[in-house]
């Protein structure tokens, strides 16, 4: 009996192997790259432990990550909650308005923070001008103005995949849920958060992964400051030419997003994290 | 390197200053061996470069128009070579990138004489022919193996007057010196030029600064990070100061005029102390036109070409001959006047070109 | 088994869209204890009135009282009303046993009450074996009734079901009619059905409420309405009717009060002679078509063991009913 090759895959094949070849080459090629340049061996990886400063870099990018997650998510949670409950006409303007976002350069955004909430800016002036305050608040060019400026931009990203598992949800469930006697915040707690879990996880995923590699924000908004892997990897490439050092951050990176994925895995299906059928 | 991105911002300003970020990033994906997709497609529409033309790689902007009319007009008379641009910024990574690579496309790279230093350490240059490019018209020293200075720039820093009506900031001594001039500082965030202020405020003389005492001056720049913040490019060093965030900031000093005459004199350049830093051509290893390069570069060092590059871009030329036949009014903003040379310190690229990385990552690893 | 049930009064109770009347001008009394059934068509108000209740729908005016005191302002959390959903509405992420313990958990009850309580309910539905298992993992009818021991774990007083057997198959329909029956016997708990379907309403209710365009049609008990029926909508809604004009006057005859005999054996005041225009055969009846001239054709069931052979198309035949068994509606024309 002859096996049965689907000829489906024949004909996909040479793009496989093309996309295949294309995201595993770069791989193989950083990963090359760190255990062997500027020396073969792991000395690139040894520095993660003896270089003080590489680590306070990752803590920096966790830590401005992890927060900014959990605002993000946050915020994008109770935007994806007004938009689900609000009349037809009002939610489609408000997915407009969303999507419109998306379009606004980060490099503008980042220039209106400036002027919005600079040392000098619309709100410390006003503020001075009212009296409220005498010296004008630091919101930006530190690590506050990279949170400020990130959770902004990346609101809408997580908004997106919490509205689709919002949207997904039977309103008769909430509605049994206040008919049992449920309070308001009881509901939510228990169930409307756990029917969109799947969402909340694809949005925190999505928003923790594209953090890591965010660039011009914390460097302009930082203030020089805060230094996260992504800046720190492109002045390594760029100027001081430690290639090996940024491939083995690089390599870092993609396998942290990797274990991320492969935990979460664990506790459910990716497949419905990301809008895969549910079974 | 990275000092280039001074150029690329005086000529692009505000926002667009900021695809340094998008640079950085899409040569890193070169890197990743997306090469054929990402890099050559930036490096783009020069893969036809060939002996026929001459491709000069900077920053664009207002300095391909400046480039054009300054040095490739004259140059194309002369040898009926035309003078074409890549704009995506010859930084030290995408050069050797590109030499790695086996493709390249550009001829002469607007760069610093540092570059030259170390690139062509590693092989990845061509020589300075000096059988055609002349030696003695540039300044003492800046005329190296690998690359030649042809115009100069430099780190100085500006004031604010209402913050200090009672005795203005003199010298880097007073901008490291918050208790008799409170106030925020801004600092150049890649190291280059802050390493050599700190120094000179901590009592260096300005021509002892090499080798640089590394640890002496991230001491001094870690004793003011409380009430420092750090630009990356030069608009953003502009928006700081014009913005009032600071009331002292380092800036490139050819911006300071033009930060002087916006504000009517409100912010004030010190060029007292200011570092002079030798931008550079340097060609890549195997650039497809050739000797035609080096007469490229002999084209860019007369007086004449000198003086237009200055009048379109605001660099100081490196040619004496050139120096002396400046303007009077432009001779204060000029770093390498006879009124300035006295003042300032003149930066050694052979240091920078041999220690960027323990420098960039020592700096990096003290401000952040 | 759980308190006694509630009484629920509606008073004059109106929900208008814009100046379209759902539910208009409605009064009722519903007993405390009784099984009551609202029947209609689709688009009838019959969902929007059980929402009312429920407090899901906002009352545009009127009034709704349990047991005296208004609830009208009463959010529905605080009814304390239980429901049963189009659909369960059952919780997928909870196992059987907290989709039924869970009206006791929002309430804080101690723990120990809970678990008994839910076994008690697992056991009234008969499903204890289940406890376990997730939403998904059970049959139509088997959901129905975790939906069912959920809403009355917490005894309300009133049950409310808002067509809880559409989604079932007809022939466990019937059986967890039963079901329901036995179990309202059992709780004593009001419940407020709602259905479009004729045969449950029958079946099950105590009495019935007819609605057609926002208002009631009729109310009583399934045999005042079967028998009795005031409008020409609710004797053909409810069960099948013929109607007839006479004197001016509309009446309904259901098709198996009617006695067919051949032409010239019918005996009595009401008949009339027509000839047959087809019979179908049902098993249990004949279904008899029949045309009499100058009406329309009359509807005639006759009990399948009693006639003997049916009559072929055609052949002439008399119609006769008592007097009785024409019922004079209130409506003037048809």
């Amino acid at each position: 009996m002859r096996l049965p090759i689907q000829s489906g895959w024949l004909l996909v094949l040479p793009f496989l192997l093309l996309v295949g070849g294309l995201f595993l080459g770069p791989i193989l090629n950083i990963l090359w790259l760190s255990v062997t340049d500027p020396t073969p061996g792991l000395g690139n990886y040894a520095q993660l432990v003896t270089s003080d400063t590489l680590g306070r870099i990752l803590w920096t990018t966790i830590r401005v990550c992890v927060i900014c997650t959990v605002f993000s998510v946050l915020f994008g949670y109770s935007i994806a909650y007004a938009m689900v409950h609000a009349a037809g006409p009002t939610q489609s303007r408000m997915l407009s308005l969303l999507l419109v976002s998306f379009w606004i350069s980060v490099l503008v955004r980042t220039f209106s923070w400036l002027m919005l909430l600079g040392r000098n800016g619309v709100v410390n002036s006003g503020l001075e001008a009212l009296g409220i305050i005498s010296q004008p608040i630091p919101f930006m060019r530190n690590e506050l103005g990279v949170l400020i400026g990130m959770i902004h931009y990346m609101v809408p990203y997580a908004v997106l995949p919490i509205l689709a598992s919002m949207q997904s949800i039977d309103g008769r469930v909430v509605q049994a849920s206040r008919s049992l006697g449920a309070t308001g915040a009881q509901t939510l707690w228990r169930v409307y958060l756990p029917l969109t879990r799947a969402g909340v996880v694809a949005a925190s995923l999505l928003v923790f992964i594209i953090n890591l590699g965010f660039y011009v924000i914390p460097a302009v908004l930082g203030g020089g400051k805060v230094l996260m892997v992504a800046e720190y990897i492109s002045v390594q490439v760029l100027v001081t030419l430690q290639w090996g050092t940024a491939a083995m951050l690089a390599a870092l990176l993609l396998f942290g997003v990797l274990t991320l994925l492969f935990i979460m895995s664990r506790f459910m299906k990716l497949s419905t994290v990301f809008g895969g059928a549910r079974t | 390197m990275h000092d280039k991105q001074f150029m690329r911002e005086t000529l692009l300003q505000g926002a667009q200053a900021f695809q340094a970020g998008k640079m950085g990033r899409r040569s890193f994906l070169a890197l990743c061996g997306m090469a054929g997709f990402a890099s050559t497609s930036v490096l783009a529409g020069r893969a036809e470069a060939a002996a026929s033309e001459i491709v000069m790689w900077n920053w664009g902007g207002q300095s391909e128009e400046c480039h054009q009319s300054a040095i490739g007009v004259p140059f194309t008379k002369a040898t009926g070579v035309p003078l074409k641009f890549d704009t995506s910024g010859p930084l030290q990574g995408k050069i050797k990138d590109m030499v790695d690579s086996g493709h390249v496309t550009a001829d002469v790279c607007d760069a610093d004489l540092f570059d030259a230093v170390a690139l062509g350490k590693t092989g990845h240059l061509e020589p300075i022919d000096y059988s055609v490019v002349d030696k003695t018209k540039t300044v003492d020293g800046y005329a190296l193996e690998f690359g030649i200075s042809i115009i100069l720039y430099g780190y100085a820093f500006m004031y604010d007057t209402q913050a200090y009506p009672n005795g203005a900031p003199t010298g880097w001594a007073d901008f490291f010196d918050t208790a008799k001039f409170p106030g925020t500082r801004s600092l150049y965030k890649w190291a280059n030029g802050s390493l050599e202020a700190a120094l000179m405020a901590d009592g260096v003389e300005k021509d002892k600064l090499y080798p640089l005492d590394i640890d002496r001056a991230i001491k001094k720049i870690s004793a003011i990070k409380a009430d420092s913040i750090y630009w990356g490019s030069g608009s953003e060093a502009h928006d700081m100061i014009v913005n009032g965030e600071v009331s002292m900031g380092m800036v490139w000093q050819n911006r300071g005029r033009s930060i002087e005459t916006d504000t009517n004199g409100r912010f004030k350049l010190v060029m007292n102390q200011a570092l002079a830093m030798p931008g550079a051509y340097i060609v890549p290893k195997g650039n497809p036109g050739g000797a035609a390069a080096q007469t490229f570069i002999a084209t860019a060092q007369s007086v004449q070409s000198q003086l237009d590059l200055f009048t379109c871009l605001g660099m100081t030329p490196t040619n004496p001959e050139a120096i002396a036949k400046m303007a009077e009014g432009d001779q204060p903003y000029s770093i390498t006047s006879a009124a300035n040379m006295p003042l300032i310190a003149l930066n050694d690229p052979t240091w920078w070109g041999e220690n960027t990385d323990a420098a960039v990552n020592a700096f990096l690893a003290a401000i952040s | 088994m759980t308190g006694p049930g509630g009484s629920l009064h509606l008073r004059s109770l109106c929900k208008r869209y814009g100046s379209y009347p759902a539910v208009d001008s409605v009064d009722l009394q519903i007993e405390r204890g009784e099984f009551l059934t609202l029947l209609g068509p689709s688009g009838s108000g019959k969902t929007t009135l059980l929402m009312m209740i429920a407090g899901f729908q906002d009352i545009t005016s009127g009034d709704i009282l349990l047991d005296g005191t208004s609830i009208a302002n009463t959010p529905a959390e605080k009814r304390n009303f239980g429901m049963v959903f189009q659909g369960y509405a059952l919780f997928p992420h909870m196992t059987v046993k907290d989709n039924i313990a869970y009206p006791l958990s929002v309430r804080k009850r101690p723990k120990a009450e809970i678990a008994a309580r839910v076994a008690e309910m697992l056991d009234l539905v008969r499903l204890t074996p289940f406890a376990k298992r997730f939403p998904k993992e059970l049959s139509g009818g088997q959901q129905q009734r975790v939906a069912l021991a959920r809403a009355l774990c917490f005894a309300p007083p009133v049950l409310l079901l808002d067509e809880p057997l559409g989604a079932l198959d007809k022939k466990l329909r019937i059986e967890v009619q039963a079901q329901l029956k036995d179990i309202h016997q059992r709780v004593g708990t009001t419940f407020v059905y709602v259905t479009h379907d004729q045969e449950e309403a029958l079946s099950m209710s105590d009495r019935i409420v007819i609605m057609q365009n926002g208002r009631i049609e009729q109310v009583g008990t399934p045999s005042d309405l079967y028998q009795q029926p005031k409008t020409a909508f609710a004797a053909s809604f409810l069960g099948k009717s013929n109607f007839l004009r006479r004197d001016g006057a509309v009446f309904a005859l259901r098709p198996e009060k009617i006695d067919l005999a051949p032409a010239g054996a019918g005996q009595g005041a009401n008949k009339v002679s027509g000839a047959v225009q087809s019979v179908t055969y049902f098993g249990a009846v004949l279904k008899y078509q029949v045309a009499v001239p100058g009406m329309d054709p009359i509807e005639v069931d006759v009990d399948a063991w009693r006639g003997g052979a049916a009559l072929p198309e055609g052949a002439r035949v008399d119609l006769t009913w008592s007097e009785t068994a024409a019922v004079r509606l209130t409506d003037q024309t048809l």
